[in-house]
């Protein structure tokens, strides 16, 4: 006899169940059973990981859903009766899961989709009976199990005859006929509680009474006795009570029987239950017998029933074309030949024809036409919304995706695999990412629901797993222990998973003090302690709750909401239950839009060239671009000034020389302080060197030391060695060293003739235990028939079996370098507009006062806060008068100053100009601490010129600090509607009392850093410079100059840490400061950090003493020794005793901003 | 009806179901079905660990109520009837040792 689960909660049903599906079917598999339900709480959530893992076992799945119900006597929108487990009947070309899929839905239609909602996750009645039914056939397809959890389940234990017969009863009315039936379940607690042998006893006697039929089952939480204790704690945290506070209630399970009991124990408990009733055999073998009909009627066919693995596109009529998209296809690809390779013939061309029916061939086996046309156009819809879009990943590879105008890479010109991308061999939906402004993102999701119709587009979603820190604060609230003590744990977590708490209280330093409170076992808070780190690691991993994917949205045909239920996400918009994993599986088409800020910047920076140089010639003036073809100016400059920044060429030489110059402070991707060291030492000449410079400066090869032997090879330091000649050509651009996956492809298929697909299927192997093996045995028998040297061999697979740790896509990198190349290209040719857009999008890893020294030593003038000039964001303007004039500035957004609000920020740009301060009151109706900060930051001091008072900036501040105290809460003369102010000028300004002294410029900076996190009038090093001259301290800007080993003193103040990866595990620091001339980058290594202690994290102002290591023709750095803190000036290394220490008033002084930058980085 | 905590040795069916134990040095012989069930333990107060992998026991213990006569003197030292006594006993499932947790009926059982 077998047994068939058909009640059970996998981890998926967050705070609820234990067991990952693949657990469970392993073991109702090896207790032979034939199917296993997956029924999670509130939704779909492991159903697909359940199809996984049913079929990797070899059973069928069964798919159901564990629902609350709305109470009908109650309100309709909060009260609930109980639960019941809803299971989609199967084999009938997928009615039952199409069903099942929209009743989760309508159970979360009400909700808020935000956290603390008010209406719960749950169906009524009326929508579960309706659902029941096939709408074509009408046919039953659903099953509602009425179990110890349903409301009839919940009256078995009262004192009321009648009243579970009521309920059970108004369930039989209310639902078609034979789409009920009664769960038996006996979890063998206490007599006559609930889940005991007498409630199911009395439930069995119901389903007889009322001729209805009965199955077992066991209500099952966990895979095995052990994950009772976790679903304890897991109760706690969802009802976000403590341990003994749950006992009391008691709201804990009654015993810890929920497990998945085997066919022989589920036998025994059937016996055991039938015997209680007095019946006998023939009764249990009924009951048996019911539960295995109905699991049989509601038995999966995965492709059948739920579309596995065949992928689904939007129709083609939704996409605006009327033929066969194949034909379609083409003739879009002919037509992007003629844009994107004007002029092509002879060899060249006949090349890209070869490439690009050979892509066709594949795109038109596997039938992904269509995919492709839906790409293009949500590309497409996103470039004519204005907003910057550009593809990354690899679909890069692909020259169909060129053609189209999904991705602006060449992949011909950068030697791009297609097979990397899609191959005949793999016939799962490709990835194509799609990169827009982070400013546009929502509205661009908005946009695709428009296009494509509600009903084919939905969000994606993403589980979010306990982590260490979230494992042990709910562990600690589980065993009441004290939240302050538990968050104060819980800080010390860091970067490890919670299963290995107890081997990280072993060996990291940060966590030794709570080590040895664990070990003194004298006391019952440490008997908790060691418990805390039990149920820690107990809950490491599980699933807590499903929020918006960052970027995924699922396109879909009419059919989408049938194969997905949907839920709302904070935004608003329908997302669906399904994440990443389950989008191949379900033949999902997901895109990646991701929000990128760098678009956002670069969109800002062509937007404020426009508005300053209206016209093509202004523009390529101003920017210095090149005559063109007519002389007029290049083609990718429109009559309007509009720069197409997607149409200007790869090979734009003063955009390399800024890049070599490594003043890359900005550019996206290579502005680190690792990566400015790289593109000094690298030197990059053309686009392609970008791409490698990209694809080195990761982990992987940072690690494995790939970086150093491909820079001696490039700069001929070492001669380059193949382990083969026939692999010159595969790893010649990189001189040997082996980079890309793409060459990885490229061997394989040189020393095994297995073809460029197959090599992708066996790159994509390399590293998986289990299949490794065959590939190697494959690698090595192919590569000696082809005559290669045993050595050979040996040496290649060991490079192939290392890479599959750190391998990047070339066609990733080629997609990154674009933006990297054209933030460079703005940062060339129009510096002000391309360090506007930055500060307005913020999207780079320094904070923003670094721009302000970068604007500075290019000589841009910071124009300073205006309450008629500034805006609500940065903008270019020209300087009308002193020693800049004519020159293009930036000026300061009223946007982020500190205490002001929207509104406010609103109302002052609607309201501009003001004539006076009153009028600004008047219109605006700024807050008094408000108006105070304005003054602080200068705003002011135009308007206060204009009206001719004698005082300054100073007076005017101590003037508006009088006015706020005094709480006079009117806001200025009162203008009547429709009557005008008179022209007076500022009076109030006028008529400010002069006296105090003009605040200094350290007092000014202070005031910008305090209000804005910027400095501006001076950098905030200033101040320093007659202390850093005595101490005899190089600038950043003279380092350059020095020899390779200098010794030298540097000072500034911290823009950034990081401790990134190296080889042989050994942590290096890198510190980096700026002192207003430019940025220094200095390293510590092991000695230096022994040297300097405290300080490497703590201070913000430094002095480094180390010696400068050349990194490159262009690149210098430094290699520490030692560090002070520059604001202990008692402790400062002078060279003789100076005078005494003057106490410099300092702009950092009373300051507590956070300025600098810390973490990985890169 | 008395509290208990004591060992007590139990011999089992096949099936596991007790049929006899030997108590404070007397060995009694269960006279009618037992019940069984499940109760939750106060894991978090009576254990120190709670490692994944602790297996069965940690969450709950097993129950049985059984109904036992001394075996030695059936017929009771008066030589009236013996009435039968109502025990708790319960097993821990990890280490299958057996406690008598729970003494039902009012008369305590005749010390000889």
């Amino acid at each position: 006899m077998t047994f068939t689960h058909l009640h059970v909660s996998t981890a998926f049903s967050a705070h609820y169940g234990v067991s990952w599906p693949d657990e469970l079917a392993q073991v109702a598999a090896a207790d032979s059973a034939t199917a296993l339900a997956c029924t999670d709480r509130d939704g779909l959530y492991g159903t697909i990981k359940h199809l996984k893992a049913c079929t990797a076992a070899r059973i069928d799945p069964i798919v159901g859903v564990d629902l609350a119900v709305f109470d009908d006597d109650g309100d309709h929108r909060t009260q609930l009766a109980g639960r019941v487990v809803v299971l989609a009947r199967g084999n009938n070309q997928g009615a039952g899961y199409r069903a099942l899929c929209r009743l989760v839905s309508d159970a979360h239609a009400r909700t808020s989709g935000k956290a603390g909602g008010a209406v719960p996750v749950a169906v009524t009645r009326a929508e579960l009976a309706s659902r029941t039914l096939d709408p074509r056939t009408l046919k039953p397809v659903l099953t509602v199990l009425i179990g110890p959890d349903s409301d009839v389940g919940q009256a078995l234990g009262g004192r009321r005859y009648l009243r579970p017969r009521t309920l059970f009863k108004r369930w039989l009315d209310v639902m078609p006929a034979g789409t009920v039936v009664a769960e038996i379940v006996s979890q063998l607690s206490a007599p006559g509680a609930p889940l005991s042998t007498a409630h199911a006893v009395r439930m069995l006697k119901l389903a007889e009474e009322h001729r209805v039929p009965a199955v077992l089952t066991n209500a099952v939480r966990y895979c095995a006795e052990d994950g009772a204790a976790t679903a304890d704690v897991l109760d706690s945290a969802r009802t976000l009570k403590s341990l003994p506070e749950l006992a009391a209630e008691p709201l804990l399970q009654p015993n810890g029987q929920g497990w998945l009991k085997s066919s022989g124990q589920m036998l025994q408990l059937g016996r055991e239950i039938i015997s209680a009733a007095g019946y006998g055999a023939a009764d249990l073998k009924q009951l048996m017998a019911q539960t295995e009909a109905l699991a049989d009627l509601c038995r999966i066919d995965p492709v059948a029933d739920m579309g596995w693995k065949q992928p689904v596109v939007p129709e083609a009529s939704v996409i605006g074309i009327s033929q066969d998209p194949q034909v379609e296809l083409v003739q879009r690809c002919e037509a992007g030949i003629g844009r994107r390779f004007p002029g092509i013939s002879g060899t060249a061309e006949k090349e890209m024809r070869q490439r690009l029916s050979h892509e066709l061939g594949i795109i038109r086996n596997l039938g992904f036409s269509s995919y492709f046309l839906t790409v293009a156009e949500v590309s497409r819809m996103i470039i004519d919304m204005g907003v910057r879009a550009a593809a990354r990943g690899s679909g890069a590879s692909s020259l169909v995706n060129y053609l189209i105008d999904v991705s602006q890479v060449n992949p011909l010109q950068h030697d791009l695999i297609f097979e990397r991308f899609l191959s005949r061999d793999r016939a799962t939906l490709p990835d194509i990412d799609i990169d827009v402004e982070s400013a546009e993102r929502h509205n661009v999701y908005r946009k695709i629901f428009d296009r494509f119709g509600a009903e084919r587009v939905t969000l994606m979603s993403m589980q979010n797993g306990y982590r260490a820190r979230g494992a042990v604060r709910d562990a600690g609230m589980a065993l009441g222990m004290d939240e302050g003590d538990v968050g104060e744990i819980a800080k010390q977590l860091w970067r490890f998973s919670a299963r290995k708490f107890r081997e990280a209280l072993a060996e990291k330093p940060e966590l030794r003090e709570f080590a040895g409170r664990v070990e003194q076992r004298d006391f019952t808070e440490n008997q908790q302690l060691d418990l805390l780190v039990d149920l820690t690691e107990r809950l490491d991993r599980l699933p807590r709750h499903i929020s918006m994917h960052p970027c995924g949205v699922i396109l879909g045909d009419a059919t989408l909401l049938d194969r997905t239920p949907v839920q709302p996400s904070g935004l608003g918009l329908p997302m669906s239950q399904f994440d990443k994993h389950d989008m191949d599986p379900m033949g999902m088409l997901k895109l990646d839009v991701l929000g990128v800020r760098m678009q956002s910047a670069m969109a800002f920076a062509v937007r404020e060239v426009i508005r300053i140089h209206p016209s093509k010639a202004e523009v390529v003036a101003a920017g210095d671009h090149p005559a063109g073809p007519y002389g007029t100016g290049p083609d990718y400059i429109a009559e309007n000034g509009h720069i197409d920044l997607n149409a200007v060429p790869l090979d734009d030489e003063p955009t390399y020389e800024l890049i070599r110059s490594t003043h890359t402070l900005g550019c996206f991707q290579i502005e680190s302080p690792g990566q400015r060291e790289l593109v000094g030492k690298m030197a990059p000449r053309d686009f392609n060197d970008l791409i490698i410079d990209i694809s080195l400066f990761r982990p992987g090869p940072m690690k494995s030391d790939m970086v150093r032997p491909f820079l001696e090879h490039r700069h001929g330091f070492a001669p380059e060695v193949y382990p083969h000649p026939d692999l010159k050509p595969v790893l010649q651009e990189t001189h040997g060293v082996t980079v890309f996956h793409e060459q990885i492809l490229k061997t394989f298929d040189v020393m095994t003739g297995c073809g460029l697909a197959r090599a992708d299927e066996f790159r994509r192997i390399l590293g998986n235990e289990a299949l490794e093996p065959q590939v190697e045995e494959y690698f090595r028998k192919e590569a000696r028939a082809k005559g290669y040297a045993p050595d050979v061999v040996d040496k290649v697979w060991g490079t192939l079996k290392s890479f599959a740790s750190f391998g990047f896509c070339k066609a990733h990198g080629a997609a990154f370098a674009v933006p990297t190349y054209q933030s460079a290209w703005l940062k060339a040719h129009h510096p002000e507009a391309f360090l506007a857009g930055l500060w307005e999008h913020d999207p780079g890893m320094y904070p923003k006062r670094l721009l302000v020294a970068e604007a500075r030593r290019l000589g841009i003038p910071i124009l300073p806060l205006d309450i008629n000039r500034s805006q609500a964001e940065y903008r270019v303007e020209r300087v009308a008068d002193g020693q800049d004039r004519g020159k293009l500035g930036i000026r300061l957004s009223l946007n982020g100053i500190y205490g002001m609000s929207a509104a406010e920020l609103k109302r002052i740009v609607a309201g501009q100009p003001y004539d006076s301060l009153a009028d600004l009151r008047a219109r605006s109706r700024l807050s008094k601490p408000s108006i105070k900060r304005l003054a602080q930051l200068g705003a002011f001091d135009s308007l206060h010129r204009e009206s001719g008072g004698a005082a300054n900036r100073a007076d005017l501040v101590q003037h508006l600090q009088r006015l706020q105290a005094t709480g006079s809460t009117r806001k200025g003369p009162e203008v009547m509607e429709g009557q005008l102010a008179l022209p007076l000028g500022d009076v109030e300004l006028r008529n400010v009392k002069p006296g105090l002294p003009a605040p200094t410029l350290v007092e000014n900076v202070r005031a910008e850093l305090d209000l804005m996190a910027i400095d501006v009038s001076g950098h905030l090093m200033d101040s320093h410079r007659p202390l850093l001259d005595r101490l005899g301290v190089t600038t950043a800007d003279k380092l350059l100059g020095l020899r390779n080993g200098t010794e030298v003193l540097v000072a500034g103040v911290r823009i950034a840490t990081q401790t990134p990866p190296m080889r042989g595990g050994r942590r290096v620091v890198f510190i980096s400061i700026d002192d207003g001339t430019g940025c220094v980058d200095s390293v510590f290594f092991h000695e230096a950090q022994e040297q300097a202690g405290l300080l490497l994290f703590g201070t913000r102002l430094l002095l480094i003493r180390g010696t400068t290591r050349r990194t490159g023709p262009r690149g210098i750095s430094l290699s520490a020794n030692m560090a002070w803190d520059l604001s202990r000036i008692e402790t400062l290394p002078f060279p003789q005793p100076g005078p005494e220490n003057a106490d410099v008033p300092h702009p950092l002084d009373g300051i507590s901003r956070s300025l600098a930058i810390t973490g990985m980085g890169g | 009806m008395g509290m208990f905590s004591e060992s007590v040795d139990v011999v089992c069916t096949a099936s596991g179901q007790p049929l006899e134990l030997q108590w404070a040095g007397r060995r009694y012989t269960v006279c009618a079905e037992p019940v069984r069930w499940y109760e939750r333990r106060q894991w978090w107060v009576e254990e120190s660990r709670a490692p994944l992998g602790s297996g069965p026991g940690l969450v709950d213990h097993e129950i049985w109520r059984v109904q036992v006569l001394a075996a030695d003197n059936p017929r009771g030292s008066n030589g009236a009837t013996q009435e039968p006594l109502t025990l708790d006993l319960t097993r821990h499932i990890g280490s299958d040792r057996w406690r008598l947790l729970r003494i039902h009926d009012a008369l305590k059982p005749r010390t000889a």
